[in-house]
């Protein structure tokens, strides 16, 4: 049975008690709602809360513990010899399961039934060849044991499927039956109901913590691994970063950290002064007209997804700044830069400095304004010497959240800033950012237990760390700053 | 001074009309008016970067919806195509496109010949035939598979150029970069010259762009979008399903019931905190988690879609509680007070009316879900997928592609043909944006309330 | 306190500092200010009474120009500063209200020390040459707002952690920093407690004796106490003018006497 499958049913099992919930809590009250403690509905309600939530808790439990226990035991099974000669464990398991996919295949295309499969031989048959008849390419010749393993492996997972199955549509069963027995005049249904749907209310809210832990356990835990693998001090203090295929490879964070922290500071070079700006002149200055056809024009820029961003550095600001600005200054000649991706991530921060800083600049009390002006300050003189001081833990907040926006942005780095790990002053050569290489080192071929792609995670904790200290710095000035005013 | 400013020194300024302003005061207007210029320039900046942005991928973009076909009369044979002489398409499936592309190849030169064009001599038949894209053969072999009752017959068919003839046409590919390029040569583009003045040759509406899949880096004229559309909005429903439930339930806890405490705390600090993640931390969670641990398939649309979801939920509670918050207390004590308990007071009072609210912050969420990229390059959505998926629920764990990532995908690739089909499909991506934000803001318009 | 006094005050001596002839104020559609004809004496102080609402503040904020930061508002009619129309179209706001300094309803001091509050009038205009004599007009007004010996060991500190009736004193030391030929109050003391108040006003009768000060009031007892002459508004029209002394004792419009004995506003 089919996840899909399995829903539809428990689903329908609780749809179908909500009816005959309902139904018998009207005849135990011989057919008069008013002798029942709650609305008859509470009653369907509680039998469909009882029939699907502990069934559907119990199905995507099982959905996250079952690989790991199948992997388990099926590791366990592997002789040493077999792990030694792949290079890891992980290495041998990824086999097993291709080779699990591939009988699947083959016994699809050849029909063969479970017992054919099973009396397979790899000692006997080319197995490689006849699992690339099916499109499934295996890395090295098909070992008995890993074959074994394989079968093992398509066992496991089919008992336990079926025992899954079972086991939560049972679940399901007895829910809907003791909900249904429960039913009396006297039974407080709505409590009942509102107490479970409270609980539902609250676990979704737990949602957001288990994100956060999920990132947190998946960054450290990666991490832990490569620091396994190569030294926590090259990769700390090294200033080279080439990584090899075969190995050797030299993995510093500082050209990253470099590349990353020049491209932002462009950015808001760019997008503070401008934001800050168009932010003062749409509160303080703009008439209407004026603030009716800005202010939604630059929201439209707060709104363009980051990859059109990316495509604009990379069609457009690219070229025109290495024709216009590199070459004939004779700095280089790559249309992606630091200055391209600098540029553009800055356009796209304008809209995010420019809101928050007109919060920031509107919370400033209305009779600071009135002081200035009564003692004769001109419009500007007001804004540069009250405002701008009223409001700068503000604006400093909202800098440092920009700063924290520009060093976790991915595509416009990824298709404006290159891909040359280097520690350069010149902004218009190519250079690459922390998020450039988790994308690279993740979506390239290397085997997944490699130093190469697992420093991918490092590096993936460093920008956590990063833009998290950024936030929490930020938003505890822009509180108390808010604080202030209230 | 004078004794006036015993008094006060401050008196020192003499005595001045109103009528004549100081040097001062000129230089003080000049420094008002030089920040208010500022300020404007500011604006103006913004909006014309708004303004470049929007015309540089609407100019090489709109083009991507227009191709290049050659119209020719083709007689397909019938002992060629189908050997057996049943009319069975699943003999006639023996047949390959490399069949087809010969009767393509007579039927182009035939065309030629008709026409009276000049052809240089030093072309050679290849070079001809290489004018029609390599996908004109299979489109052709689909159309007589779908209907066998062609075979014998003289169809019209439009075959699909060659990428570079479509470039010819469009401007990008001109006679002096031919004479550099190994896949074209000025005699070719001559030729599509004269077939185009006969009218064998011309640009015409392409929706194949936005229905067919993706193609090889050799055949940029045949990449579309349809897996990466279909895909997008797989992705969409998944989040769409899971993040308003589970968003609303969250923020009705929190703002209706949560009791304050540190956990409580720790909940929103962790909320306000997810909102600000860079997008790519997600995907490292996605292929942590999902793929990794849970061993989810890679591209697939349901991991995608969860990632997603994930990333949605902050922008969807904190959109909900502000809705809610605004519904006054008023409501609430109303209903209490005729006897509804608590969570009857909420379900039936005050969630309708913070609806509209709701409802606005979860369509803004999903359109940011929908431009998201980063994390979806993460999670193997970046790899070449021509095939459409399955229909849901099963679908949802086929391979995939999603709109920004197929943008992505489209800019990795080598030939410029591509750089064209790359801003088409930014233009589809942001006229979803658009009609998304469109409904986002008459709702708001519409059920917009003041208390 | 000096109640007793206002029937003696000498205020005819004074000349006309300021004059409004025909003044008519619009928020959008709303006519807020109907028609109002006044001098305001040179050395006196004025007060403004009236119901809430009665226009009385718009008429004070139309005396330098404040009326301008606020986008709906229209003015028409003459007011002149010395003879001097202060809305012709030479005038620049800025230098007006220079001359015509204005202390708030609630203490606004800048988030900045209690020294630059006072001097960042006499920064922005430009009225001392160096450190040395901003010092000095920075003491002097604050001696004249009589906070000086409260605040003289602390002048670095942030202006916004004194009491509230410090800072209101603080904020007239800073109106008073550019020597303004009048000053406008918008109920001054309306956010102070009493003794806060009887300082403020004590400190505007000693204020009188350089300024014309205006004082806006909705304290019939606090423009009896201060004030010279008063004018009674009501629903937008100025409706009685005259000597403080006069309108309290033996005020000429019915309306006026309905108010000051209670049985209105």
């Amino acid at each position: 049975m089919s996840v899909g499958l399995i829903l539809l049913i428990v689903l329908g099992l609780g749809v179908l008690g909500f009816f005959i919930g309902r139904q018998r809590a009207l005849s135990v009250a011989d057919g008069e709602p008013r002798n029942l403690h709650s609305l008859p509905g509470y009653y369907g309600w509680e039998v469909f809360l009882f029939a699907t939530v502990p069934a559907l808790v119990l199905l995507v439990a099982w959905l996250f513990i079952q690989p790991v226990v199948i992997e388990n035991r099926v590791s366990a099974m592997l002789p040493e010899a077999d792990i030694a000669q792949a290079g890891s464990i992980t290495l041998v398991m990824t086999d097993v399961r291709r080779i699990a996919q591939g009988l699947d295949a083959v016994a699809k295309k050849a029909g063969l039934d479970e017992a054919g499969i099973n009396a397979m031989r790899a000692d006997l048959t080319d197995m490689r060849g006849r699992l690339a008849s099916v499109g499934v390419a295996i890395g090295s010749n098909v070992t008995p044991s890993t074959l074994e393993a394989a079968k093992a492996y398509r066992n496991l997972n089919s008992s336990f499927s079926q025992v899954k199955s079972i086991a939560v549509v049972l679940t399901a069963l007895a829910g809907f039956a003791w909900a249904l027995f429960q039913i009396n005049p006297e039974q407080r249904a709505r409590n009942l109901v509102e107490r479970f749907t409270l609980v539902l209310l609250a676990s979704s809210s737990l949602i957001a913590v288990a994100t956060t832990f999920g990132i947190v356990f998946s960054l450290v835990a990666e991490s832990i691994h490569f620091f396994k693998l190569y030294d926590f001090k090259q990769f700390f203090f090294s200033t080279t970063w080439n990584p090899k295929f075969g190995g050797g490879s030299d993995l510093g964070i500082w050209p990253l950290v470099w590349g990353t922290l020049y491209v932002s500071f462009i950015a808001l070079i760019v997008s503070v002064p401008i934001g800050l700006m168009a932010a003062i002149y749409l509160s303080e200055y703009a008439n209407k007209t004026v603030r009716a056809f800005a202010k939604p024009a630059i929201e439209i820029l707060a709104g363009i997804p980051t990859i059109v961003y990316g495509l604009f550095a990379l069609i457009t600001v690219g070229p025109f700044l290495r024709d216009w600005f590199a070459q004939p200054m004779g700095m280089g000649n790559s249309s992606s830069s630091v200055m391209t991706a600098g540029i553009v991530m800055g356009i796209m921060l304008i809209p995010f400095v420019s809101s928050l800083s007109d919060d920031i600049i509107n919370a400033v009390p209305q009779s600071m304004r009135d002081g200035s002006f009564g003692l004769g300050a001109t419009h500007s003189e007001t804004v540069k010497q009250v405002i701008m001081p009223a409001a700068l833990p503000g604006i400093v907040g909202a800098v440092l959240l920009a700063a924290s926006r520009a060093i976790g942005e991915t595509m416009i780095v990824v298709m404006g800033a290159g891909a040359a790990a280097k520690m350069d002053l010149n902004p218009f050569e190519a250079m690459t950012t922390i998020t450039v290489k988790i994308v690279s080192q993740l979506t390239g071929d290397t085997e997944f237990a490699s130093p190469e792609t697992l420093v991918a995670f490092a590096l993936g904790l460093t920008l956590f760390c990063f833009t998290l200290g950024l936030n929490v710095i930020a938003l505890v000035i822009v509180r108390k700053y808010r604080e202030q005013y209230e | 001074m004078s004794d006036a400013t015993s008094q006060m020194p401050a008196a020192a300024r003499p005595k001045h009309s109103l009528f004549e302003p100081d040097a001062r005061t000129r230089r003080r207007n000049a420094a008002e008016t030089r920040f208010r210029f500022f300020g404007a320039s500011a604006i103006v900046v913004a909006v014309l970067a708004l303004v470049i942005l929007l015309a540089s991928v609407l100019g090489s973009g709109l083009g991507a919806f227009r191709q290049t076909f050659i119209h020719i009369p083709i007689t397909l044979d019938a002992t060629a195509l189908d050997k057996g002489g049943n009319r069975n398409p699943e003999d006639m499936k023996k047949v390959t496109t490399i069949g087809y592309a010969k009767i393509l190849e007579q039927g182009l030169k035939a065309a030629i010949a008709e026409k009276g064009l000049t052809v240089d001599p030093a072309l050679t038949a290849k070079q001809i035939a290489g004018l029609m894209s390599q996908d004109a053969a299979a489109q052709l072999r689909n159309q007589v598979l779908a209907d066998p009752s062609l075979l014998g017959q003289t169809i019209e068919f439009s075959a699909l150029a060659n990428g570079r003839v479509d470039g010819f046409l469009k401007g990008r590919v001109t006679l002096e970069s031919a004479a550099r390029d190994s896949n074209i040569s000025p005699a070719q583009l001559n030729l599509v010259s004269e077939m185009k003045d006969a009218g064998l040759v011309s640009l015409d509406f392409n929706p194949a762009f936005i229905t067919s899949g993706d193609a090889s880096e050799v055949r940029p004229e045949a990449a579309g979008l349809g897996v990466a559309i279909l895909g997008s909005a797989y992705m969409m429903l998944i989040v769409l399903v899971l993040s308003l439930p589970i968003g609303v339930a969250a923020s009705i806890y929190l703002e209706e019931f949560a009791p304050k405490n540190k956990l409580t705390d720790m909940i929103e600090v962790n909320i306000s905190n997810l909102a600000a993640v860079p997008s790519i931390v997600f995907g490292i969670l996605g292929l942590a988690i999902f793929i990794n641990f849970m061993g989810l398939p890679q591209s697939a649309p349901i991991v995608g879609g969860l990632v997603l979801t994930l990333m949605t939920l902050p922008t969807i509670i904190i959109a909900t509680r502000a809705a809610l918050k605004a519904v006054p207390p008023s409501i609430r004590d109303a209903a209490l007070g005729v006897g509804a308990s608590k969570m009857q007071a909420i379900f039936h009072h005050a969630l309708p009316l913070a609806m509209p609210g709701i409802l606005t912050g979860t369509i803004i969420g999903l359109a940011q879900a929908l431009g998201e990229t980063a994390p979806l390059l993460l999670i193997g959505m970046v790899a070449f997928v021509r095939e459409t998926p399955g229909a849901p629920p099963e679908g949802f764990f086929d391979p995939a592609s999603a709109l920004p990532v197929q943008v992505y995908n489209f800019t990795q690739r080598a030939d410029p043909a591509f750089v064209e089909r790359a801003s088409g499909a930014i233009i589809v991506l942001l006229v979803f944006l658009v009609i998304m934000n469109a409904v986002a803001i008459m709702l708001r318009r519409r059920f917009e309330r003041r208390w | 306190m000096n109640d007793m006094r206002i029937v003696e005050r000498d205020v005819t001596a004074s000349s006309a500092k300021m004059a409004a002839r025909g003044v008519q104020v619009y928020y959008g559609e709303n006519h807020a200010l109907k028609d109002v004809d006044i001098d305001i004496l040179d050395k006196t102080v004025t007060a403004f009474i009236g119901p809430s609402g009665c226009g009385k503040s718009t008429f004070l904020r139309c005396l330098n120009r404040m009326n301008d930061t606020v986008a709906s508002a229209r003015v028409l009619g003459s007011i002149t500063l010395e003879n001097e129309d202060i809305y012709d179209k030479r005038v620049d706001p800025v230098t007006l209200r220079a001359k015509v300094g204005m202390v708030f309803q609630k203490p606004n001091p800048f988030p900045k020390s209690i020294y630059d509050n006072v001097a960042y009038g006499p920064k922005i205009h430009g009225l001392t040459r160096n450190k040395a004599e901003l010092d000095e007009v920075v003491e002097k007004s604050l001696r004249k707002a009589a906070i000086w010996n409260e605040v003289k060991d602390r002048l670095d500190a942030p202006g916004t952690g004194l009491s509230g009736g410090q800072q209101q004193r603080l904020c007239i030391a800073r109106a008073i920093a550019t020597s303004p030929e009048v000053l406008l109050m918008d109920e001054p003391c309306s956010a102070l407690d009493p003794i806060a108040t009887a300082q403020v006003e004590e400190l505007i009768d000693e204020l009188r004796s350089q300024f014309s000060v205006v004082i806006v009031t909705h304290s019939m007892q606090q423009a009896a106490r201060v004030s010279q002459r008063t004018a009674f508004f009501h629903l937008g029209n100025l409706v009685e003018y005259g000597e403080t002394g006069q309108i309290f004792t033996n005020p000429s419009d019915p309306r006026t006497e309905s108010y000051i004995t209670g049985r209105i506003g």
